[in-house]
């Protein structure tokens, strides 16, 4: 009963997140200076034309008329046409969404194993050169903006030693043949996911150093030593099964921010996915693609967090739900 | 001190502009008769969104016309890299300050004179973007035909600002901030609107410095760098005194009437400077409504003369256009008025080396749509103006009209239903196919104009709100009536693109119209995106490319 009480009290809470979103999501928006037709700036655009515009984006609705749409539009997952490309936005993000994917599920993956890896080896070997090569790296990993260790990864590897392609997701024209192919989309997205994995891996090899080398301070750990459990048991069996509760808690939690903060990859290796489209979007004002598109990162948000609860729970058995049995 | 300080700031002036690029002389031109092509076979339009990386993109040869090149570090690295070629142009933009003549003191004339004469443009133009651009004081860019160079805004003359402000009664306090005639209180504090410098960096430090430069004679402003949203609702809503701004005007100088005709001070107007002067709206109403080229010509002269003795904006500088192309390449079109990444030059480009091969151009963004109806990017366009033709086209010497689809035309003024109205007789070429290997007929050009005045179709709508009548009297003949008489009607018809009625029979909603992902039965290979134009939609992997073929019809090719 507690647990189901306590999931109730979740679920609700996440309901209640959404729901705030959605009202956010469609005020905000037309909160902001300017709207989509007011930066149409051309002179040989009279007045009239700019409310034939409005009437076409649907902008001359009253208010009222236009947010009911949109939370119907939002409740069917039909978000509209996007004012820029009047296609379905659903259909413009799920174009692009392939190429994000592509792009962020290995550079996220590898981003994680190698931080967490170094982590756990600046942990084992405090004081000694490893972890001070780890902790250096780890922050200059961290502190480096994205375009520039792009620009500088894109003169080097593609420019002054061309090992990998300039721009884009495939090769003009692509080559023939499936096998072909696939080898050359997975050439053009290695640079980039190898930037994302150099910007990326360094936050979590501090992260996890420092929970593991709290955890191992314990006295549980102490008494496993004594008890003569090998060392490698000990900080991958032990410690690292007790920082991982927090770790799961980061990892899903940095998915939407992860899907976001792909615009500047995008843009500066020229590829066509979600997180430019989210910039363009709010940049151009395009309302349904920006309400669609932000829809779908808070429902990635709520649920990253929700599946984060209960994994933790999994990692950690001794975590209880019922407000009376937890401690 | 004073000397050496003038000198040292000449020498190192005379230093930044030893620019390696210059613009062709006057009258360079090209023989557009001798072109007959495209030549290229396959041609590729290539996304590449970040200009670092289209710069090295281009160095390594994965790209061959690379447009829009504006950075001077670029510039000047392109140039003296023999494997390019670069070609300079004159521009329609025009980057400005304006007043909001409803506020006082912007609305007293000698203030906005004296103003214009505190501008440095020649050193912020020589400082700021290398010599790249051209410092501006005509209300037009020079490159317009009809610009008139005689008519123009004050240039740097600080201390005749000063003597011009004294002598309208001006005083100034002991901050050296002016005081108003017959007043005993300074000028408030003053803001000039800007972007951000984070978007625009150039232009935040010119209106810092313009500010800094008004200044200097005593007017309280600074700079107030804004979103470039916020700082378009300002100037919406009128809560603004002054703001830095720049446009890419076309061809026509009906703009102006846009900008300073006291019924364009309204909502989604451009009169945002709020000119309001009777013989103002008199002159811009002729320029407007001019029976012919030479009226409209006169017209135009006159609205810059008033232009320049009101002076509601202030005009600074004029970004030129700057284009490289590979030397793998020739037959490029460059010319004093358009730089080589042009349709021209697509016509007459062909390898160097005689060996055919792929032509890459770079596309600095990536088309939102290809639909023609909805498409407003540059980048759209330059993706569609390959396939769809006009009437008329513009000829990259002089800007003047040129037969195309249409052998010829005439204007007249008649008179029906005793209303003057402007009569577009256009007599069409005979030899002109549709990609589908239908013929181009009249009737094609009046279902696109009926097409576009029906669905009151936005980007359409201010070109074809006055036609009255569309009659067809053979195959190659089109008369098209207007309600009024204006001479940039013919632009506004002969300008736009065309399509198969044929094609516009078939379209049920031209908003959600997806014309390059609907194949057209019967023909293997073609999209409904065709129209007459040189080069074949073949197909576009988003993000990527567009790829076209040379269409094997086209009236240009010599058979």
């Amino acid at each position: 009963m507690p647990v189901k009480g306590y999931w109730t009290r979740r679920l609700g809470g996440a309901a209640c997140v959404v729901a705030i979103v959605l009202v956010a999501n469609f005020f905000l928006f037309r909160l902001m200076p300017g709207d989509p037709v007011a930066t149409v700036l051309d002179p040989r655009f009279s007045p009239e034309a700019k409310a034939q515009l409005e009437a076409l984006y649907g902008l001359d609705q009253p208010l009222g008329v236009q947010f009911l749409l949109y939370l119907r539009r939002m409740a069917t997952f039909d978000f509209g046409l996007s004012f820029s490309t009047q296609r379905p936005v659903l259909d413009e993000i799920l174009e692009r969404l392939p190429n994000t994917l592509a792009l962020l599920v290995p550079a996220y993956l590898l981003s994680v194993l190698l931080g967490t890896a170094l982590g756990v080896i600046a942990a084992r070997r405090r004081g000694q050169l490893a972890e001070k090569a780890v902790l250096a790296a780890g922050a200059v990993s961290f502190s480096f903006p994205s375009f520039f260790v792009q620009m500088v990864l894109l003169l080097l590897f593609a420019y002054a030693f061309p090992l990998f392609p300039l721009r884009g997701s495939l090769s003009i024209p692509p080559p023939e043949g499936t096998w072909a192919a696939a080898a050359d989309r997975v050439w053009h997205l290695a640079l980039p996911v190898l930037s994302l994995v150099l910007l990326g891996f360094g936050g979590w090899a501090l992260t996890v150093r420092n929970l593991v080398v709290k955890v191992m301070g314990e006295d549980f750990m102490i008494l496993a030593r004594a008890k003569g459990i090998g060392e490698r048991r000990l900080l991958w069996g032990h410690a690292l099964r007790a920082a991982l509760p927090p770790l799961l808690t980061l990892f899903l939690l940095s998915l939407p921010g992860v899907v976001s903060g792909a615009v500047l990859t995008e843009t500066v290796f020229s590829l066509h996915g979600v997180g430019r489209f989210l910039l363009d979007s709010v940049l151009g004002q395009d309302y349904p693609a920006a309400g669609g598109a932000f829809y779908l990162l808070t429902l990635i948000t709520v649920g990253s967090n929700l599946l984060a609860d209960f994994l933790v729970q999994l990692a950690d058995p001794r975590i209880k739900t019922g407000g009376e049995e937890s401690r | 001190m004073g000397g050496f300080k003038r000198w040292l700031a000449g020498a190192l002036g005379a230093l930044v502009m030893a620019v390696p690029l210059a613009l062709p002389a006057q009258g360079a031109g090209v023989d557009l008769e001798r072109i007959r092509g495209p030549k290229v076979r396959d041609l590729y339009l290539v996304v590449v969104r970040d200009p670092d990386a289209a710069i090295l993109a281009l160095e390594r040869g994965k790209l061959d016309i690379l447009g829009d090149v504006t950075r001077p570090s670029d510039i000047r690295r392109l140039s003296k890299d023999p494997r390019f070629s670069l070609s300079m142009a004159e521009n329609f933009h025009m980057a400005q300050v304006g007043f909001n003549l409803r506020k006082f003191p912007w609305n007293v004339k000698e203030l906005r004179r004296a103003a214009a004469m505190a501008i440095p443009r020649d050193r912020l133009v020589r400082e700021l973007f290398s010599g790249y651009s051209a410092p501006l004081t005509t209300f037009l860019p020079p490159v317009s035909p009809y610009c008139d160079k005689s008519a123009a805004a004050p240039g740097l003359d600080v201390e005749g600002a000063r003597a011009l402000l004294k002598k309208a009664g001006w005083t100034w306090n002991a901050s050296g901030i002016l005081v108003p005639p017959g007043s005993k209180t300074p000028l408030p504090p003053a803001t000039i609107l800007s972007p951000t410098a984070g978007v625009a960096p150039t232009t935040a430090e010119l209106a810092d410095r313009i500010a800094a430069a008004l200044r200097e004679i005593g007017i309280p402003v600074k700079a107030e760098p804004l979103d470039f949203a916020a700082m378009v609702q300002r100037i919406d809503e009128r809560k603004f005194d002054l703001y830095l701004m720049a446009w890419q005007l076309g061809r026509d100088p009906d703009s102006l009437y846009s900008f300073y005709h006291s019924s364009m001070d309204v909502r989604g107007g451009y009169n945002q400077t709020g000119l309001k002067d009777a013989v103002m709206d008199g002159l811009l109403e002729s320029l407007r409504y001019s029976p012919d080229e030479p009226a409209a010509r006169k017209a135009a002269r006159e609205v810059q003369k008033a232009l320049a003795d009101r002076l509601p904006i202030i005009p600074i500088y004029t970004r030129y256009s700057v284009a490289a192309v590979s030397r793998e390449w020739k037959g490029a079109v460059a010319t004093k008025a358009s730089a080589a990444d042009n349709s021209w030059s697509l016509l007459s480009m062909e390898p160097a080396s005689g060996r055919e091969k792929p032509l890459y151009w770079a596309l600095g963004d990536e088309p939102r749509t290809l639909n023609p109806f909805t498409a407003s990017t540059a980048t759209d366009w330059q993706v569609l103006g390959l396939l769809y033709d006009t009437l008329l086209a513009v000829s990259p010497n002089d800007l003047s009209d040129l037969p195309w689809l249409a052998r010829s035309w005439k204007v007249e003024t008649v008179a029906k239903a005793g209303a003057p109205k402007t009569r577009l007789t256009f007599s069409l070429r005979g030899d002109v196919v549709w990609q589908d290997g239908k013929p181009f007929t009249a009737k094609d050009v009046k279902a696109t104009l009926l097409f576009l005045k029906k669905h009151a179709i936005p980007r359409y709508f201010d070109s074809v709100r006055d036609i009255e009548s569309v009659t067809v009297p053979d195959d190659r003949t089109v008369v098209v009536t207007m309600k009024n008489v204006s001479y940039w009607h013919l632009h506004s018809i002969g300008g736009l693109p065309l399509f198969p009625a044929a094609l516009l029979d078939r379209i049920r909603d031209w908003r959600s119209w997806q014309p390059s992902r609907t194949p057209l039965p019967g023909k293997t290979g073609l999209t409904e995106l065709y129209g007459t134009g040189p080069f074949v939609f073949r197909e576009s992997k988003a993000g990527d490319f567009v790829r076209f073929s040379r269409n094997e019809r086209f009236w240009l090719i010599p058979r």
